[in-house]
């Protein structure tokens, strides 16, 4: 039963798509002279991610239009500086045209995903310029169709890191060459799936060298049988989940040859089936075997404890970390795991809907955790909002772990009236006092965070590699912004890039264990995974706060053996290969 | 709004999106507004956009937003009739979950009538679904002053407290209740939870249990409860609270809620409140407001599936296969409408039709699980056991975990009397389902019984069954325990156990053909003959 569309706002001023010829424009970031003292400064424009996002929405309200798009970043050059892969999707609809589009597509056709590498350049005096240029022409990247996801992994252990796309269809895979360009293996590898994936996540779980592959799948969705949903006073609105079926996930066993094996019946034992949007994997009962979370969106989320044989057992519901704390299944979107409170497991923070507030569950050890939503006042700082990408970094190096949760609405947001896209929120800050608490810094973090905007990605990595996190956020619709931290450098850290010995590679999975005289041991990890629909710097980033003793460092890798360095170099990316240890 | 730049990249025109910072939004034009006289001290509220509203609700807010401008318009309303139709008003969009667009309407009338407990009452509510959580405390502890010790209130208010991470005080307002209303599930169900955010999992599990006692049908206190029992090292109540847990939680008498009831009337109210009936198992609540959102919107395919689940569940086949031919008439894709349907065709002995509409669904959505599995169990109930296979097969494709699929798969393995692969299916299953009791009990009469001797292990049998004997007794194992007796040549034994099942059988009156089956057993046993079928047709999925 179809009631009337919003007002068509088909010729208002939105983007354009990359290399389009637009039009006015209203670039919402302050000049530079205004955000000197931002905590976070917008430089996507300035530093050339000329994209924008296309949701191919047409007034029908199908409901993959607000799900995408995720994000990533990761170095596909080598040259020690993280680049960037924007996700872009497609018009919607058999009957459709890009004339259809709601918001005036005119750009290069079809929309594709693009990838951006970036030219950082280290000058005197420390100082950086940075600069993105688009590659995508000649990396032999063609990602067309709705796109959902990126992920990356090095899957052939040639050093070189490889590319994985989620779709509303059949995922892809790209292959790394080594020379600038990628080559489409998504067949022959085995790994198209022809689900509805969103987030994906490369792990080695069963230890044996080879990284292999996660999948989220959300729904069963056709869009001929797209199903209109409406609020209870008959006024349409996009569709939840619980309009359509779960889609299993998948989980793929790299063989090592280039191909993946679907393990998914053999391996994931339990009758779990939810529409999954967010993954992360980790070590999460300290067995040293790594697990895998799955948030699901509207459903119990999964908790698939690895049993070091192959195969997962979920034990989310006993674990805690399943449903909110009264047990209710919450929109669960975006997902991030680590030591969070300085004890030496990994936490989860999870993004919401409005009226559940996004979630803390602390670990109690052994994969047992207990809801801090409450206690840490994050529940009460996000209450209204709908969070999507969101992880835990230390954006002031001060040792403890913060939040940044980017948002963007799925129902009209009624300030937002007569906008022709009014679906806004303003993403969050949230600063980790150490003890426990959770304080929302936004107004205090620059004029970055006014912005009203439609976000779902976010990707966090040393950017310009000084020392401090840096956030690249994707919006519907929108173009991307770049947050720059401007304080992070301000204090001591440490950065860690964790590298195989047989596979030379990033390995991710391994955890990091900091120690120095008189300061508390911290406990961090490499993860390319979490967030949402996202590939993060699989790089590990340590705050040290004022201290400038230089640390010793224990790595634990993925196959369980560790080994440390004393006296590692602070205020520098430095690289630790696996083998020039010492035991600890 | 920002200053607009134009920024040049490569020379092309750049451009970023359109945004306004949250503070700064642009005010609505006139027509979207309702304008109190500036001496009134009162704020503009906003007028929802009512075209895109189903057309019962246009009608009742537009007499109402009318009331309200004729008011405004008028030269001095009294304060009390214009409180009023600002709660009119905001009373309505509340009901409908509005909850921003209710908010100024309601500020405005606790304005012009501070004594009113409603309207800070209204926005705690408001303010605790949307936040901010401060704004929800501050004016439900403004309704409490307004009329004090009002249980409803106090236990919101101790809600709220507990979002805040106050669970001291949410503990206090939840003492007063259970102190005043010892009955009160909420309040128990809320001291519960306060003690378990403070970590006084004892004090918990005894408040939660207090809930629980007073309202068994509380699904929600199973959570809490088995963190609690977690948290005291008790894994076992946990898991088994755990296995009882769902989404009905123990609310107080609220009539200021409850009033909101009534006030919203559009087939999706219907449609919310008929869900909500079926999952509480109110079939003929559920079937009555299906029907009444029928009348206002017949052809809507969901509405008309639910009345269809309703009458299904109050046995009313044919109502419900004619509802289900309906809504598919409308949706053709709608998948669970055939499912049901299908359901409704079995169950009346009509298989060939429910296959054909299984197939149908399964042709627009193959991923349907349920769909799958009833297809293959009728194919196998029905003379096509290798049609069942294919089908059970692709079904723990989708979903491994999937038990019933797991089992048919190898009740239809017997069926086709490929009786090794079927054992070798069962003791897969044994290992990898976390329930395995079925999959065990079918794997040892298989061993006992299997016409295939390179199957049968009367040993293995024997001592699987035993090991059931606490987990699963029943009939079922009784005759698995005399047939696993048999093949060990124990016959003796067997007959004593057979004949135990038989006269419970018979006193238990089961069916005739049940009954001949076992006595048939029983005659093999007493003439030293083991059985070579273990599975009566009436065991069969």
């Amino acid at each position: 039963m179809l009631t009337s569309c919003t007002a068509d706002p088909r010729g208002a001023d939105r983007p354009a798509g990359a290399g389009g010829e637009r039009l006015e424009v209203a670039a919402a970031t302050p000049s530079d002279a205004d955000t000197r003292h931002d905590w976070f400064v917008d430089r996507a424009a300035a530093v050339g991610l000329d994209f924008v996002h296309f949701n191919g929405m047409s007034g029908e309200l199908y409901f993959p239009e607000m799900i995408p798009p995720g994000v990533g970043l990761f170095d596909f050059d080598n040259d020690g500086d993280l680049d960037a892969y924007l996700v872009q999707s497609a018009m919607l609809g058999d009957d459709k045209t890009l004339d259809d589009a709601v918001f005036r597509w005119t750009g290069s056709s079809p929309p594709r995903g693009r990838l951006f590498r970036n030219d950082l350049q280290k000058g005197t005096g420390g100082s950086e310029t940075l600069r993105f240029t688009d590659v995508t022409e000649a990396s032999g990247i063609d990602a067309r169709g709705y796109g959902m996801g990126a992920a990356v992994g090095d899957i052939d252990n040639d050093g070189w890191l490889d590319l994985y796309l989620t779709y509303l269809g059949r995922n892809r895979l790209f292959q790394n060459r080594g020379d600038g360009t990628f080559r489409d293996v998504s067949t022959a590898s085995g790994t198209d799936d022809p689900g509805w994936g969103v987030s994906a996540s490369f792990l080695d779980y069963d230890r044996d060298g080879w990284l292999d592959l996660y999948v989220g799948n959300y729904v069963q969705y056709d869009l001929a049988a797209d199903v209109r949903c409406a609020r209870l006073t008959g006024e349409r609105l996009y569709c939840g989940p619980e309009a359509y079926l779960p889609q299993s996930d998948r989980l793929f066993r790299n063989r090592g040859d280039g191909t993946f094996d679907d393990v998914t019946t053999r391996a994931l034992l339990s009758p779990q089936v939810g529409p999954a949007l967010g993954v992360s994997t980790a070590d999460f009962d300290g067995d040293g075997w790594i697990d895998i979370y799955v948030a699901n969106d509207q459903t119990e989320n999964l908790l698939w404890r690895n049993q070091q044989d192959g195969t997962f057992v979920d034990s989310a519901m006993l674990s805690g970390a399943a449903v909110s704390v009264d047990g209710e299944p919450e929109g669960s979107m975006g997902v991030d795991a680590a030591d969070a409170d300085n004890d030496g497991d990994v936490d989860l923070v999870m993004t919401h809907v409005p009226g559940e507030g996004h979630n803390l569950y602390i670990n109690l050890g052994a994969g047992f955790f207990e809801d801090h939503s409450a206690a840490s006042r994050l529940h009460a700082a996000t209450l209204g909002y709908t969070g999507w990408g969101t992880a835990w970094f230390d954006y002031d190096n001060d040792g403890w772990l913060d939040v940044l949760a980017v948002n963007g609405a799925f129902r009209q947001v009624p300030s937002q009236a007569g906008d022709p896209f009014p679906y806004g929120e303003r993403n969050l800050l949230l600063r980790n006092t150490g003890d426990g608490r959770l304080r929302d810094v936004t107004d205090q973090a620059g004029a970055v965070f006014d912005l009203v905007e439609v976000s779902r990605g976010a990707a966090f990595g040393d950017i310009d590699n000084d020392g401090d996190v840096d956030v690249l956020v994707s919006n519907v619709n929108g173009a991307p912004r770049l947050l720059v931290n401007n304080v992070g450098q301000d204090s001591h850290w440490l950065g860690v890039r964790l590298v195989g010995a047989e596979a030379p590679r990033d390995m991710v999975g391994a955890r990091v264990e900091v120690t120095r005289p008189d300061q508390p041991t911290l406990w961090r990890r490499a993860r390319a995974d979490g967030s949402y629909a996202t590939a993060n710097d699989p790089r590990v980033h340590v705050g040290l706060g004022d201290s400038d003793v230089t640390p010793t460092v224990r790595v634990i890798w993925p196959n369980g053996r560790s080994e440390q360095w004393a006296e590692v170099e602070i205020d520098r990316w430095m690289t630790l290969t696996e083998g020039t240890g010492a035991a600890p | 709004m920002k200053a607009v730049v134009a920024l040049t990249a490569g020379g092309l025109l750049w451009a970023a999106a359109c945004v306004e910072p949250r503070d700064a939004t642009p005010p609505l034009p006139d027509a979207r507004v309702l304008r109190a006289p500036d001496t009134a001290g009162l704020e503009p509220v906003p007028v929802p956009d009512l075209s895109t509203m189903s057309e019962s609700v246009q009608r009742g807010l537009r007499e109402r937003i009318e009331k309200l401008r004729e008011s405004l318009s008028s030269a001095s309303p009294p304060e009390e009739t214009l409180a009023d139709r600002y709660g009119d008003v905001a009373t309505v969009l509340l009901a409908a979950r509005y909850f921003s667009e209710s908010e100024q309407y309601f500020l405005n009338a606790h304005t012009l009538t501070p004594m009113d407990r409603r309207w800070p009452y209204y926005l705690g509510h408001v303010y605790r679904n949307v936040g901010p959580l401060d704004e929800a405390a501050r004016f439900f502890e403004q309704a409490n002053q307004l009329q004090p010790n009002d249980s409803a209130t106090l236990i919101w208010l101790g809600e709220v407290y507990l979002a805040q991470g106050r669970h001291d005080g949410a503990a206090a307002l939840f003492e007063r209740v259970t102190a005043r209303e010892p009955a009160s599930a909420a309040a128990w169900f809320g001291a519960g939870r306060a003690a378990l955010a403070g970590g006084d999992r004892a004090q918990a599990t005894a408040a939660l249990e207090e809930s629980l006692l007073r309202e068994p049908t509380a699904t929600a206190v199973h959570y809490p409860l088995a963190m609690a029992y977690r948290g005291l090292g008790d894994l076992e109540r946990a898991e088994a609270h755990l296995a009882r847990q769902g989404d009905v939680a123990p609310r107080p008498v609220d009539p200021l809620m409850s009033a909101l009831g009534d006030l919203l009337e559009s087939p999706e109210v219907y449609s919310s409140r008929g869900r909500s009936a079926l999952a509480a198992g109110n079939w003929p609540g559920a079937a009555d407001l299906f029907d009444k959102g029928l009348a206002m919107a017949p052809a809507d395919p969901f509405l008309r599936y639910g009345f269809g689940f309703a009458l299904m569940r109050m046995g009313d086949a044919g109502g419900a296969e004619a509802a289900f031919r309906r809504a598919i008439q409308t949706s053709p894709r709608h998948v669970e409408a055939y499912y049901t349907l299908a359901e409704v065709l079995d169950g009346t002995g009509r298989p060939v039709e429910a296959v054909a509409t299984l197939r149908l669904a399964l042709e627009y959505t193959p991923g349907h699980v349920a769909a799958r599995t009833k297809l293959a169990g009728i194919l196998g109930r029905t003379g096509a056991p290798e049609e069942a296979l294919q089908e059970f097969a692709r079904t723990l494709e989708l979903a491994p975990a999937n038990a019933e699929a797991a089992f048919g798969y190898a009740m239809n393995l017997v069926r086709v009397d490929r009786f090794q692969a079927a054992r070798d299916a069962l003791a897969e299953a044994v290992q990898s389902f976390p329930d395995p009791t079925p999959f065990r009990l079918a794997l040892a009469r298989l061993l006992a019984a299997a016409p295939d001797a390179r199957v049968r292990d009367g040993r293995r049998a024997l001592e699987m069954a035993e090991d059931l004997l606490e987990s699963a007794p029943g009939l079922a194992l009784g005759e698995t325990l005399a047939m696993a007796l048999a093949e060990l040549g124990r016959f003796a034994d067997a007959t004593q156990v057979q004949r135990d099942v038989v006269a419970a059988a018979q006193q238990a009156r089961l069916d005739d053909t049940v009954v001949r089956r076992m006595t048939e057993n029983l005659s093999l046993y007493e003439g030293e003959q083991a059985c070579r079928r273990p599975f009566g047709a009436d065991e069969m999925p």
